[in-house]
């Protein structure tokens, strides 16, 4: 690393953002605490927000570098190289901007004018070590007392004497007083110095301008680019970016333009790069990361190709790696304070860049090396460490020649750094870190695929680094990424170098896993490579040693080969296991269950389908099909199918051969799923080495990340005869069930059921099988159902129908069962909600089993599911209706009325009323004093329509409607009259007025022509006050009447008042009655409107009744109807 | 014209790769397969803005020191890339799109032919045709 070093490494003086330098003096940091305090707010806590200053504390009697001679003229100056390399320390370092003294001195010291003229002569001694430097001077009096705030008058003229006796600008005299703001005050000053310094950059920046102006461009070019360069630098100390920018590009430009010879290229291209360096960074912290990436192109592009001394061109690439790298760290630093970088432009690209050029320096450095032996005498290289110039050669420092001085002298520097290059730098190390940076950056801005480009690069390059087990692990890792895609011509070319690097270090694993896949369709190899690949891994079989891959160094070979040696002889291992779900292998192999159920008393079936894509015929030992169940994991052989083969297990290219295997089942598996674990293939006959292929069958889903559509394969042409291997579906697993019951369970029912009524389920079981079944019994279940998840609470079950409920799930006991014997049972299932109700009816029992074994008996089972639809078994709508039988919408109080339920028959099945009733709410009576059913013994059929009629009456008005009451059914089906079933049906609710007056007319039904007959009115008053009302009676065409025709009458309250009238029709037929009409006396008496009373009258009294003709022949006095 | 011309599939598998100078086959397999990288990351940012679906030349995805890479997808995922020299800085973008249509054009031909099934490899004269014809900058 020793030429690296020397050569291309940038100066971290230059790499360092400038910072003015300042000097202390006068602070004694060892004995006084107070100084130390003010050093240390000083220098530390160098945060970013704090002025970009360097303090350095001086010793009183600290020497500053020596002024050069001035001289008066440039014109004869010839420069011996462009930039001198302690130039930027020095003023880095040594020469500040500003020197500050600090001196203890109170405004009220005593000895005033003694430390006066003391700080005087301190000052004059530092002003005589900085002769002729244009060095700022500031005063700095550490003071004990604090300025009070009225301000020592005396303090004004005594800061006046001291600056005149110190010959010191007003200005540059500042007072630190110590206490609690140390800090505070400490910033303030920090801001006064780099005023100050800024003042002294720009007076040295005038000064080298002064100079510049004088010189020649054809001999002093070298000197133009100094300058500029000096400009550029001074006025970043400066904190001028923009004019630092603004220098360093001339200097660039400036330097472009330079005569390159081969001797002075190399400190050429130095200078370029640090000129280029301190632009780009500067671009960079200007947030113009455009810019500095096209100055950095503009670099490239310049210097691409000058090339230098055509011996040392390995120096040419070693600096083109170095410019890109560090172009590299200066991006990623910018990114790092914000600059943004996208997935084409990162700094990952110049790492890699990097690495090529660090490669290309490898490559020429083997070529123009490879002679180099011995290190000449004297060493040529003495003095490389403390030359004047950046990029000079040590054997002519300061030589401005264009061809070399010693012809000797320059042969024994060239072979002395091809010397140090072969021997000293590490080239592969180099180029593994720079591709180790380039991948951690790719990988950062999303480009998996460069990266996976990148780990490849390195792996060759570890490779050519004779690491091949570093190289191996990173292409094995690689093999898998470029499998997933299917890039068959990258993973080859993979495959072949990893094999190399396998073989070499006898990897027996490795190298019989990437054999395999070698030998695949997929590898895009020549035959002959995989000719080759077979014949060593039959060696392998046989413990023979491998011949080695082509393209191998014949230095490691016979390392190699004692390692295969060491391989073949151990017995360790015995086999070796390949995972095959990752390897694009040659021999391809699927398994499936030939169906997803199988039943535990028969063979379960494995189909093993096999296919070789092998150049050669490839034979195997064995073929072994892994299955578990939850209670075994088991190993089957499997056989051929079909016409058997002299060697069944001998494939041809591209063959596919189907297997067979099965197994019988466990009974203890039942209801569990069996699973093919995986395929395993032996290669490799008794006693030799074996291989054996694993094929894992678990979650083998590769369908998914493919591209090809597998509805598309069918048109893929194949071989007749021939199975097509891809359109074989994996069936990995299968569901194992009961054997099929012989018992025959029939059941029968008459769908549908009613709501409400006890259904009856009848089951029949007939024993089919060949034994004596036993214990057998039914659990009936209900399965959930999906519209309603609550259906269990909604059905009933029971045994009997006078017996109790039994809850869910039952069991029906029913004992043994002899062959050929037949049972019958019954169960009753109530629905109270319509909806279809599935009953899971699951028959249990014992029977002997042969398979097991004499007398031992084993449980089977038969699922039956019975679908129960429910229907309404009727509908009643229940009706309220006047006495004058007008449909109402609103009940009065205290007023009869009639609830006619209408019952409709919806059933399929006729049905039979047993019985009928009200269930009437408190506040509602029946006007009758019993009820009795109309509807009792009455059959419905479909359809049909019931209806009965009762008189209530509701004492009490609301606001809110009246519950009613219910109304009760009760009934059967035709032929089941035994099982009576009571359906409940709420009246509908009524709203209830109040109405103080109620008249009710007593009629007889009808009436004869000329006979009298007898009427009736009744007023009630429901009001607990006196009415008066007037009453008139119009009269009718149709009758004479006797009685009251006007009349005013005072109704008492809670009370009745009947009037009597005698009615004598004059025509027959439905005739009208003369109208009674009531009025109130004191209008507004009961808040009641007229209109209201007319309603009223309307409601309650008939208006029509019938009048027979009068018989002929009949004696015209009969009998007259008085009301009931 | 082209150096280098490659269909790639919806899965980003290669379906055909061609190359002017064979010697150079696995350099530029890397070069397309790297380009794909871009290709991706246009893609899931063109799914985000939901911009124009119609577009579907990519542009430039990537320039090295020797090459030009662009790329352009169909509706169906199917990825073209287009490798150029940048030495040939005569060509126009105009020149690119053009290419590509005559490739899209010529890569529907082979998906209509009814004996070949979309995922698969393409082998086709008619094809290899259009290719070189892109590729020695006949057009």
């Amino acid at each position: 690393m020793a030429v690296w070093n020397d050569g291309f490494d940038f100066p971290t003086e230059l790499c360092n953002k400038p910072q003015a330098l300042v000097g202390i003096s006068g602070i004694d940091v060892a004995k006084n605490v107070s100084d130390r305090e003010v050093w240390e707010a000083l220098s530390n806590n160098r945060a970013t927000n704090r002025a970009l200053i360097n303090f350095k504390l001086l010793g009183p009697q600290h020497g500053f570098p020596p002024m050069k001679p001035k001289r008066n003229t440039y014109d004869w100056y010839i420069p011996k190289g462009i930039l001198k390399r302690n130039w930027i320390i020095k003023h880095l370092q040594e020469l500040p901007a500003v020197n500050v003294l600090f001196f203890h001195l109170d405004w009220d010291d005593p000895n005033f004018a003694a430390k006066k003229l003391d700080c005087a002569n301190r000052l004059q001694s530092i002003r005589g070590a900085l002769k002729g430097r244009l060095t700022r001077l500031a005063v700095v009096l550490i003071q004990r007392t604090a300025p009070v705030a009225g301000e020592d008058p005396s303090a004004a003229d005594k800061a006046n004497a001291l600056c005149t006796a110190c010959e010191l600008n007003p200005k540059c005299l500042f007072v630190l007083p110590l206490g609690d703001h140390l800090q505070g005050y400490i910033l303030r000053l920090e801001k006064a110095f780099l005023e100050l310094a800024q003042g002294y950059y720009h007076h040295a920046i005038r000064a080298v301008k002064s100079h510049r102006d004088q010189l020649n461009k054809t001999t002093q070019q070298y000197l133009m680019v100094r300058h500029l360069f000096k400009i550029g630098f001074l006025s970043e100390l400066k904190q001028d970016s923009h004019n630092a920018h603004k220098s360093y590009a001339q200097a660039y430009s400036q330097l472009l333009d330079l005569r390159v010879a081969d001797t002075n290229a190399m400190e050429v291209k130095t200078v370029a790069g640090l000129i280029n360096y301190k632009i780009c960074r500067i671009l960079f912290f200007q947030s113009m990361p455009r810019d500095a990436i096209a100055q950095f192109r503009a670099h490239s592009e310049a210097f691409k190709n000058r090339e230098g001394h055509k011996d040392l061109v390995f120096e040419h690439y070693g600096w083109l790696a170095k410019q890109y790298w560090v172009f590299g760290d200066l991006f990623d630093e910018a990114i790092k304070q914000g600059v943004q970088a996208v997935q084409t432009q990162h700094p990952g690209f110049y790492y890699q860049q990097a690495a090529q050029f660090a490669i290309q320096r490898k490559q020429s450095c083997e070529l123009l090396c490879q002679n180099v032996t011995t290190y000449p005498e004297p060493d040529p290289l003495t003095g490389v460490d403390t030359l004047e110039f950046f990029g000079q050669r040590p054997w002519r420092p300061g030589s401005l020649s264009v061809e070399p001085i010693d012809p000797n002298r320059e042969r024994d520097g060239i072979l002395a750094l091809q010397f140090r290059e072969k021997i000293g730098v590490n080239h592969s190390s180099l180029i593994i870190t720079l591709f180790g940076i380039a991948i951690s950056q790719f990988k950062a801005f999303r480009c998996p695929r460069m990266r996976r480009q990148l780990l490849v690069q390195m792996a060759e390059e570890y490779f050519s680094a004779k690491d091949y087990g570093k190289a191996l692990t990173v292409l094995t890792h690689m093999l898998w990424d470029y499998r997933s895609e299917k890039w068959w011509r990258l993973l080859s070319a993979i495959l072949l170098r990893a094999l190399g690097c396998a073989y070499l270090t006898a990897g027996l694993q490795d190298y019989v896993t990437l054999s395999l896949e070698a030998l695949g369709d997929a590898a895009q190899l020549s035959l002959q490579d995989k000719t080759r690949i077979f014949q060593n891994l039959n060696k392998i079989l046989k413990r023979q040693l491998p011949d080695p891959e082509p393209g191998l160094s014949n230095i490691d070979l016979p390392h190699a080969k004692d390692l295969w040696t060491a391989s073949c002889a151990s017995a360790d291992p015995p086999f070796v296991t390949v995972d095959m779900s990752n390897v694009a292998s040659c021999v391809e192999s699927k398994a499936r269950f030939t169906s997803t159920q199988s039943h535990v008393d028969k063979p379960v079936l494995i189909e093993v389908f096999v296919k070789s894509a092998c150049p050669h015929s490839i034979k195997f030992s064995k073929l072994l099909v892994t299955v578990t169940t939850p209670s075994m994991s088991t190993e089957l052989p499997a056989s051929i199918m079909g016409a058997t083969e002299d060697d069944p297990l001998l494939f041809e290219t591209n063959t596919v051969k189907v297997f067979l295997c099965q197994f019988i089942p466990d009974h203890r598996d039942v209801g569990s799923e069996i699973q093919i674990t995986s395929i395993l293939l032996h290669m490799g006959s008794e006693g030799d080495r074996n291989i054996i292929l694993r094929y894992s069958c678990v979650s083998n889903e590769s369908g998914g990340a493919d591209d090809v559509c597998p509805e598309l394969q069918h048109f893929r042409p194949t071989p007749i005869k021939s199975i097509n291997f891809d359109s074989i579906r994996i069936q990995s697993t299968t569901h194992l069930v009961p054997r099929t019951s012989l018992l025959d369970v029939s059941i029968q029912h008459d769908t549908p059921a009613l709501l409400g009524e006890w259904y009856k389920v009848h089951i029949e079981m007939l024993n089919n099988e060949q034994y004596n079944i036993s214990s057998l019994s039914l659990d009936i279940a209900l399965i959930p159902s999906v519209d309603d998840p609550h259906q269990e609470l909604t059905t009933q079950l029971c045994k009997d129908v006078s017996g109790e409920l039994v809850s869910l799930p039952m069991q029906l006991l029913i004992g043994d069962l002899a062959v050929n014997s037949k049972k019958e049972v019954c169960f009753y299932v109530r629905a109270l909600r319509l909806n279809t109700r599935n009953l899971l009816i699951k028959a249990k029992y014992l029977m002997l089993d042969a398979a097991l074994g004499n007398n031992a008996e084993s449980w089977n089972a038969s699922d039956k599911v019975v679908t129960i639809s429910v229907v309404k078994p009727f509908d009643v709508l229940t009706k309220f209706v006047s006495l004058q039988l007008d449909p109402l919408t609103k009940g009065v109080a205290l007023e009869p009325l009639i609830a006619m339920p209408h019952t409709e028959c919806l059933s399929p099945w006729p049905i039979v009323i047993h019985n009928s009733s009200f269930e009437l709410a408190p506040n509602v009576s029946l006007v009758d004093e019993t009820f009795i059913s109309q509807l009792q013994g009455l059959e419905l059929q479909k359809g049909e329509m019931a209806a009965e009629a009762s008189v209530l009456t509701v004492s009490q008005p609301s606001d809110q409607p009246v519950h009613v009451g219910t109304y009760q059914l009760q009934w059967s089906r035709k032929g089941q009259e035994h099982m009576i079933t009571s359906s409940t049906v709420t009246l509908p609710t009524l709203r209830v007025e109040n109405a103080p007056i109620y008249v009710e007319m007593v009629l007889p039904a009808h009436g004869w022509v000329r006979t009298p007959m007898a009427v009736s009115y009744r007023i009630h008053n429901h009001t607990s006050r006196l009415i008066d009302v007037d009453l008139s009676m119009e009269a009718s065409d149709a009758f004479m009447f006797a009685g009251h025709k006007q009349l005013q009458l005072c109704l008492l309250p809670e009370s009745v008042r009947t009037l009597d009238y005698n009615l004598y029709p004059l025509l027959s037929g439905l005739v009208a009655l003369p109208r009674l009409c009531l009025s109130l006396v004191k209008e507004g008496q009961l808040e009641l409107p007229p209109a209201a009373l007319a309603e009223l009258l309307q409601r309650c009294l008939p208006t029509h009744v019938y009048v027979m003709p009068q018989a002929k022949g009949k004696s015209s006095n009969s009998q007259i109807p008085v009301p009931s | 014209m082209a150096v280098c011309i490659a269909v790639i599939g919806k899965e980003n598998s290669p379906k055909y790769v061609a190359c002017l100078h064979s010697e150079n086959e696995l350099q530029f397999h890397y070069k397309v397969h790297t380009a794909l990288d871009v290709v991706e990351e246009k893609l899931s940012l063109a799914g985000k803005s939901n911009c124009d679906v119609r577009e579907l030349y990519l542009g430039l995805l990537h320039s090295t020191e020797e090459h030009k890479i662009f790329g352009y997808v169909t509706n169906t995922k199917i990825k073209f890339i287009v490798i150029v020299e940048a030495a040939n800085t005569t060509l126009r973008d105009n020149e690119v799109r053009t290419m590509f249509r005559r490739l899209h054009a010529a890569y529907t031909d082979v998906v209509c032919n009814p004996f070949y099934i979309p995922g698969d490899h393409i082998v086709s004269k008619k094809f290899e045709n259009v290719v070189k014809s892109i590729m020695s900058g006949n057009s």
